[in-house]
């Protein structure tokens, strides 16, 4: 660790890992209650363990980027963070803000919730993933902009490189499109048209960005290639991703009651958003394929290959299934969406988030440059059993899914919705398994952190 | 200063590439106008039906890897990418000449 | 021009020039792998190629369910702007070949002329492009109007965006010419900006008779 103030995000870190284990077990509850829909009812009914699963999920890999910006941006500005007591005092901010609010969703009604904190002054809230009260939103907004302050900061005033200043644009693209979750217009056509630019747009094109940048950066520690070729790359793939992945939003408004064009400009578009994942997976193989070094932390390798192909396989090819307007007509809205969801923000986010701390935790703790070998060996264990776990998942979500869709939509005879989700139930049991495998690999995941902690670090072999 | 066009690493040593000749440069450019006349003048006649079509197709194609090979200096390059817009011609302009065989 | 020191690409010999057009031919063949420019705008032009090609090919598919819709309409499209237009890239593009051949020779102030030549010529499509469009629109049509409208206005308005594109590209190298940043050993800057602006022609030069001849 070159640089005192990178400690600062170790908190961070821990805060994502410990809310990452919330969001699954919630995930759980709910998996179970697809198949036993009493389960927990009415203590915490479906919609409210939703908000709890997907709430929880958006929050920690939020704060896996800012404890990845914090730990990247010393090290690529050169100079120590511009005010590590302000990241500190964000920080817990944030977790309070965000405990907070999940607390309310969990023990008051959201009715009573949004009456409680206001919500008729700057109504925001009763949307899918923007459920947060309006305070909670400004609240998000405050961190954000400090936080942006601290970065941005660190980097004016040091060394600018591409890693770094993609990372910023990716950062102040994702502060800057959930302004746009305030916005509430009546006409719901455009209330649906402007949420998108905050979802798509974070997913499917700014937090490609901070993708990009974190992966560029642990390739440029791990394997010691050439910084100016990886950082071509990297301008290449996010090229790729804004050009495709902006009028790509029009994937999205091909039934929300907006003109028909969109359907082309959608599919056209949006059938190219897998490109950039695909140059992504070449490129980090290649990197890795031309290293001058044999990194001691194989486990954040690991990681780093991995993102870059679940990446790939989960946005890329699961969402290219869905997302041509003729076949979305049928499949929309179903288990497909929910498989391709499910796989492409573990592939993509949760890993990249993931192989951010498998580089940085053992320095942030002490360690020169990696784990001991047991505990990586237990960290590539738990690498195995979430991404397995999570291909089944998909798998049998997409089963679902089509079974579904034949049966609900396409079929000559289609079916009633319940009717049709009492005949796929068996594919809702099989992923509840498989997502008690994920939390197993999660547990011995965190156990990396606990277990071979005494031993001495891995070495570097000669390359 | 940083050049506003380039990343900073140089894959083609331009000061020794092959130039065109200012003469068959010309020469290429007086072609590709007077195609383009014969194009305007099908269409100036609104002249319909598939062969046409396909001459028209055939002619733009042509005019396309003319750009492709002497304006963008693609014709003495060694391996893959020599053809790459070649390639790219192949494939749309097949997908075209399908879809208005078929119609 | 020709070099007969060179010894490869002799006036009817060689793989390079068979007709004596290319200079410098003589060079060990792994120098010649790549594309002029910086490789990472082959790799953007790839990607812009690849969304043309793609709207080019749902053009040609769907008018086979249109049929009669996109013969019907294709008549009121101005013929003789679009040949207007396609001359002006045409020319442009040889401009731009003109501008390479300039640097090639140290020559900046000439390299910098043919490239305001070409920017000239680009701005000649701008204002055609953009005259036929406010036509358009003042007789109400519009991406909705019909599905040959829809195609026609996608892909023009598209490529008039990558003109505008070129043109900013176009007018950076020009002004970095004229303040002599680009010499004969050094102007990988032109030649990358050269090569989008033949792309941005070469599109147009299928988009031409494909939505304006083409029944």
């Amino acid at each position: 660790m070159k640089y005192q103030s990178q400690a600062v995000a170790k908190p961070y870190f821990i805060a994502a890992i410990g809310l990452f284990v919330g969001q699954i077990l919630f995930g759980l509850v709910l998996g179970l209650q697809y198949v036993m829909g009493d389960f927990l009812f009415p203590e915490i009914p479906f919609n409210v363990a939703r908000m709890v699963h997907t709430n929880l999920l958006i929050v920690w890999l939020l704060f896996g980027f800012m404890g990845s910006a914090y730990y990247m941006v010393p090290e690529e500005a050169e100079r120590d963070l511009e005010n590590p007591k302000l990241a500190i005092i964000m920080f817990w901010v944030f977790l309070v803000a965000g405990a907070l609010t999940i607390l309310g969703y969990l023990l008051v009604p959201y009715s009573g919730l949004a009456q409680m904190t206001g919500n008729d002054m700057l109504p925001t809230m009763g949307r899918e993933f923007l459920e947060q009260p309006t305070i909670t939103k400004i609240g998000i907004v405050v961190v954000a902009l400090a936080f942006l302050y601290n970065i941005g900061m660190t980097i004016l005033k040091g060394r600018k490189t591409a890693v770094s200043l993609v990372l910023l644009l990716g950062l102040v693209g994702l502060a800057v499109m959930f302004l746009f979750s305030f916005y509430n217009p009546d006409n719901l056509v455009k209330d649906k048209f402007y949420w998108w630019w905050v979802v798509h747009l974070w997913v499917e094109g700014v937090w490609e960005l901070i993708l990009g940048a974190i992966l560029a950066f642990v390739l440029i520690k791990t394997t010691g290639v050439d910084r100016e070729v990886i950082e071509k790359w990297l301008y290449v793939i996010i090229a790729m991703t804004l050009i495709t992945g902006i009028i790509g939003t029009g994937h999205h408004y091909y039934w929300i009651g907006t003109p028909r064009y969109w359907q082309w400009w959608g599919s056209i578009f949006s059938a190219m958003e897998p490109i950039p994942f695909f140059m992504m997976t070449v490129f980090a193989f290649n990197m890795v394929n031309r290293r001058r070094r044999n990194h001691p932390n194989k486990a954040a390798v690991l990681w780093a290959l991995g993102t870059a192909v679940m990446a790939f396989l989960g946005s890329g090819v699961w969402g290219f299934l869905h997302t041509l307007s003729p076949v979305n007509f049928y499949t929309h809205g179903s288990q497909i969406t929910a498989a391709h969801g499910h796989m492409a923000f573990y592939g993509a986010y949760v890993m990249i988030v993931l192989t951010m701390i498998s580089y940085a935790m053992p320095m942030l703790r002490g360690r020169d440059a990696a784990n001991s070998n047991r505990s990586q060996v237990l960290e590539m264990w738990s690498f195995w059993l979430m991404t397995v776990a999570i291909v089944f998942i998909t798998l049998f979500l997409t089963a679902a899914g089509i079974l579904q869709v034949y049966l609900q939509r396409y079929s000559d005879d289609p079916q009633p919705f319940m009717i049709v989700q009492e005949k796929i139930s068996l594919f809702y049991w099989m992923r509840e398994v498989a997502g008690v495998v994920f939390i197993v690999g999660l547990l011995v995941y965190i156990s990396s952190f606990f277990i071979g902690n005494a031993d001495p670090e891995n070495q570097t072999e000669a390359a | 200063m940083a050049d506003p066009v380039s990343t900073g690493v140089c894959d083609a040593m331009s000061e020794n590439t092959p130039t065109i000749s200012v003469k068959f440069a010309s020469g290429i450019y007086v072609l590709l106008v007077s195609l383009t006349l014969v194009t305007w003048f099908v269409g100036r006649s609104s002249l319909q039906g598939l062969p046409l079509s396909m001459l028209v197709l055939v002619i733009a194609l042509f005019k396309a890897q003319m750009v492709g090979d002497y304006f963008m200096q693609l014709k003495p390059l060694q391996g893959m990418w020599r053809w790459v817009v070649s390639l790219w011609l192949l494939i749309p302009g097949s997908l075209i000449a399908i879809a208005f065989y078929l119609s | 021009m020709f070099d007969p020191a060179a010894g490869q690409g002799q006036p009817g010999e060689g793989p390079l020039g068979a007709a004596g057009e290319w200079r410098n031919a003589a060079l060990p063949e792994t120098e010649n792998r790549y594309p002029p420019g910086d490789l990472a705008i082959w790799v953007f032009i790839l990607a812009e190629l690849a969304v043309f090609g793609l709207f080019f090919a749902s053009y040609a598919f769907t008018r086979m369910q249109h049929v009669a819709l996109f013969n019907q309409y294709q008549l009121t499209l101005d013929r003789t702007s679009a040949l207007i237009n396609t001359v002006a890239l045409l020319t442009s593009s040889y401009f731009v070949v003109r501008a390479v051949q300039a640097i090639k020779s140290n020559d900046t102030q000439l390299c910098q002329r043919w490239l305001w030549a070409a920017i000239a010529m680009a701005a000649l499509f701008i204002a055609v492009k953009g005259h036929e469009f406010a036509h358009h629109f003042a007789a109400g049509i519009n991406l909705s109007t019909n599905t040959f409208y829809m195609f026609y206005l996608s892909l023009t308005f598209f490529h008039f965006m990558h003109v505008v594109m070129g043109m900013v590209i176009l007018t950076a190298i020009a002004l970095k010419a004229r303040k002599g940043g680009y010499s004969a050993s050094e102007h990988t800057g032109v030649e990358t900006g050269a090569s989008y602006w033949h792309m941005v022609d070469m599109v147009w030069l299928i988009l031409f008779p494909l939505v304006y001849v083409m029944r």
